[in-house]
């Protein structure tokens, strides 16, 4: 048996405080950017998101006030549009993959997911600004809502085909057993079994969305005044922040923070929603 | 049992709601039974955006026509009105003769507001406006005058006791018109400057360092004691940084403003009339600024919507008229009387 010697003994210990430390003031440094963000949008926005920030149309320079009702509108209408196009879609081939997964044609539509989830927002934009805007000859809100979809496929496609995978098998056998045909089973017992968990894929993608200004600055383009038309530009949050913080203005620059900060709170709960019902999906597992 | 999916079968069915209630409805150009009100669209040139927004408010009291204007740079204002996906263009360098046979649509190009760029810089402990001419500023940028107590500079400014610091020259990192303006009016005065690098929206500058944007530089030149650059005036006035009177061709030092602007304009008009494309640089007259640029707006004169054509003619006829009152409040340069003469005439040529 050897025995340590007392410095040795010593020098662990000496390591083993030190690397804890280190790691600690790591993991303390993963979330330092979060509240440092959170700081500073609330101690400069914070004054300025009022009544009229959130209920009035934006006004010009020189005229102080005014506020980004059509763009949180905007925001909520290309989000809701896209989480249209974009959760049927997303569920079908969630599924397909999930059941049907190990063919050549399922592997290929697996890549081509990835690859689509890694693409650059702006390329998103640009696309669909060829695909949408030029052959309407217009900027529109239609075009923005479906550049946000393409964002959003390929998040729900992937959560959705994990979410209906951990499924437990027994749930099939057994529906499969009382004599449930094949889309009876899917239907009423794997999907529902796997809805918590396909709830927090959507919300983490429509978090995701709701942040981006690349891709609608080529197919929402922006709008001044009120629009709910589907062939016309439409304001949204984020660009209308690119658009003031940019400005020479005091008043914009204002306005800018306080878009930020409604912005963030949104994302932030979107992001708790997601989390509870991951809690809700192991309940249900269980 | 959950109640999140709930949640999201709620604001799937409410979005449902909303986007079947306005999808099947063509959004109407003109004032009809449905109350909807004309929309025109029009983008590109970042600088005259705040400017276009007052014009398109205060347009909208009157007429209830809405004029949304989007700044994504002269160059995507050009390629989207070439493309045909906006109603007009907006654009700090006009369409050059070569660019515009590419169009396939006819149009005119009409100056609607000019502006002024201004010479800023940051020197600690000094707010006066330091003098500089031509030569002088060329080599600035050129990186030849290095010090800002060269002699050059100090012979110009003897009443200035000038720091015995490193000039760093800051430009755009962007593509820019105000970087069109400021190389065109650099090329005009300095044949070396023309010879090595030219006029450009982006060039390849041979010194110094780069910011994006207007608020880019501003911030640089803000930060960077010793600093020199180059902004449109309302950068330099909200963040009061100092700025340079520059000598015109005239040989006299003029600071940038509304009124010595406004004199190079008139001065620039005999030139427009030949070749609208003209620039209003380096102007003679006795106060006119010399880096002074024009804003073109591209309008299509044959359009196939005769009645959203006449509501646009009609705002920027407003524009050229009413328009140009506000355009000094913002530290834009109004046009002189004979320039908005001349861009009337053009506008009529849309049908």
């Amino acid at each position: 048996m050897i025995r340590l010697s007392r410095t040795h003994e010593w020098w662990r210990r000496v390591l083993n405080v030190l690397a804890l430390t280190l790691t600690g003031v790591c993991a303390l440094l993963v979330m330092a950017p979060v509240f440092i963000i959170l700081i500073y949008l609330v101690t400069n926005g914070i004054r300025s998101v009022n009544l009229e920030f959130l209920t009035s149309l934006p006004k010009p320079p020189g005229e102080p006030g005014g506020g980004l009702a059509n763009a949180i509108v905007g925001s909520f209408y290309m989000v809701g549009l896209a989480l249209v196009l974009s959760l049927p879609i997303g569920v079908g081939a969630g599924v397909y993959l999930a059941e049907f997964g190990q063919s050549r044609y399922a592997h290929l539509i697996r890549f081509v997911a990835d690859v689509l989830n890694g693409m650059p927002s702006i390329v998103i934009g640009v696309s669909v600004w060829a695909l949408l805007v030029v052959p309407m000859r217009t900027f529109s809100a239609l075009a923005g809502g479906v550049a946000l979809a393409f964002i959003m496929i390929p998040m729900i496609t992937r959560t959705t085909e994990e979410m209906v995978r951990a499924v437990p098998n027994a749930l099939r056998e057994a529906s499969l057993g009382l004599g449930a045909t094949y889309a009876r089973t899917m239907w009423s017992v794997v999907l529902p079994a796997a809805r918590g968990g396909i709830v927090t894929g959507v919300m983490l993608a429509l978090a995701r969305v709701f942040g981006e200004a690349a891709p609608l600055l080529f197919t929402a383009l922006g709008n001044r005044f009120w629009n709910l038309y589907l062939d016309r530009p439409m304001a949204s949050l984020p660009t209308q922040i690119y658009e003031y913080a940019k400005s020479p203005y005091e008043d914009w620059h204002r306005q800018a923070w306080a878009a930020a900060l409604l912005l963030i709170v949104v994302v932030l709960i979107l992001n708790i929603v997601a989390r509870v019902s991951t809690r809700e999906r192991f309940r249900a597992l269980r | 049992m959950f109640p999140n999916s709930r949640l999201l079968l709620a604001v799937i069915a409410v979005s449902v709601v909303i986007i079947a209630g306005c999808a099947p409805k063509k959004s109407p150009n003109t004032t009809g039974a449905t109350g909807a009100k004309v929309q025109i669209t029009g983008a590109g040139s970042t600088f005259v955006y705040p400017l276009m927004s007052r014009w398109s408010a205060e347009y909208e009291k009157n007429s209830g026509v809405q004029v949304n204007y989007q700044s994504i740079g002269s160059g995507g204002g050009i390629q989207q009105f070439k493309e045909g996906t906006i109603d007009f263009g907006a654009t700090d360098v006009a369409v050059s003769l070569e660019e515009e046979k590419t169009f396939t649509r006819p149009f005119v190009q009409i100056p609607v507001v000019a502006g002024t760029v201004a010479v800023v810089y940051n020197l600690p402990g000094i707010t006066t406006n330091l003098k500089l001419t031509p030569s002088v500023l060329a080599d600035i940028f050129l990186g030849k005058i290095k010090k800002w107590n060269d002699v050059r500079i100090a012979q110009l400014n003897p009443d200035v006791k000038l720091p015995d610091m490193d000039i760093v020259v800051v430009h755009r990192s962007d593509g820019s018109g105000t970087t069109y303006i400021f190389t065109d009016y650099l090329s005009t005065v300095s044949s070396e400057w023309e010879q090595k690098i030219g006029r450009g929206k982006s060039v390849s500058w041979p010194t110094g360092v780069g910011g994006k944007g207007n608020e880019g530089v501003t911030g640089q030149v803000k930060q960077l004691p010793g600093a020199i650059g180059y902004v449109e005036l309302s950068y330099a006035r909200h963040n009061n940084l100092p700025f340079a009177a520059i000598q015109n061709a005239s040989g006299n030092f003029v600071l940038p403003s509304e009124e010595t602007g406004m004199e190079a304009t008139a001065a620039a008009v005999e030139r427009l009339k030949q070749d609208i494309r003209s620039s209003a640089v380096n102007m003679p007259g006795e106060n006119s600024y010399p880096i002074t640029g024009f804003v073109y707006v591209l309008l299509d004169t044959q359009p196939k919507d005769k009645t959203k054509a006449a509501e646009i003619k009609k705002f920027f006829e407003w524009v050229l008229k009413e328009g140009q009152k506000m355009a000094s409040e913002l530290d834009y340069v109004p046009l002189a009387s004979e320039v908005v003469e001349m861009s009337l005439q053009k506008l009529a040529e849309v049908q």
